[in-house]
């Protein structure tokens, strides 16, 4: 296996990890982007850096998507914390990849050569979603999505490949 | 709270984000609703049929779960 499939495999258990502690039998684009956001526990790579630099770490990430979790569903008129039950127990099944994440995988790797991937191009995957919950949590976060996105395709050297 | 009573989104965008929170809802939901009876003593045909699903699916998404979280399962006729 490469660096980077050694690389990818890391980051898709940290996405599941993520998803399983949201109760989700799938890993969404959001698990990834939880999962590449820096986290005191390991060192952070370029993506990590780049988030880090907007002002988003693992905590913030999550926080904005709490955020937009609350905010879609008050659109209809629900009360997310409404219910009162207590957590549930984790799922301990492996959560299954999500369209989304799926997506994002296309979109950050397409037309590049294999050798080349890095932490950045699946960055600019996810960031690359002009729909769904990761667009619309960085949006109400205030996050500048598509400056983020441009900075994430320069460390990922595509610039003059898309220019 | 009617259907009718239930504000549409204008925006598409938001309509259908609350549909995909709205899942999550119920998925979190639902696991927290099955743990809760089943340590109450509740049994798998009772679960099912509250929730208008077959024993097997319910027992399907829940089974592992529930064991790994150490509640005690009542066996079929207890």
């Amino acid at each position: 296996m490469s660096a980077f499939d050694h690389y990818l495999h890391d980051v898709l258990l940290r996405a599941a990890d993520e998803a399983r502690r949201d109760g989700s039998a799938t890993t969404d684009a959001h698990h990834l982007l939880l999962a590449l956001a820096a986290d005191p526990a390991r060192q952070p790579d370029v993506a990590a850096r780049l988030l880090a630099a907007a002002g988003l770490d693992r905590d913030a990430v999550r926080a904005a998507l709490d955020r937009e979790f609350e905010h879609s569903l008050r659109a209809v008129g629900v009360s997310p914390g409404a219910h009162g039950l207590s957590a549930p127990t984790p799922s301990g099944e492996r959560p299954r990849l999500g369209a989304s994440s799926k997506l994002a995988m296309e979109r950050g790797f397409t037309a590049v050569r294999k050798k080349d991937l890095t932490s950045a191009h699946l960055l600019l995957g996810v960031l690359s979603a002009e729909l769904g919950t990761v667009p619309r949590a960085l949006a109400l976060a205030g996050v500048d999505r598509a400056g983020l996105a441009h900075r994430a395709r320069a460390a990922a050297g595509q610039q003059a490949a898309d220019d | 709270m009617p259907l009718d009573d239930t504000p549409l989104p204008a925006d598409p965008a938001d309509a259908l984000a609350a549909v995909a929170a709205l899942r999550r809802l119920a998925d979190r939901l639902e696991d927290a609703a099955v743990e809760q009876a089943m340590r109450a003593g509740w049994s798998w045909p009772q679960v099912s049929e509250a929730l208008g699903v077959t024993r097997q699916a319910v027992h399907k998404k829940h089974a592992k779960r529930l064991i790994a979280g150490g509640v005690t399962l009542r066996r079929r006729g207890e």
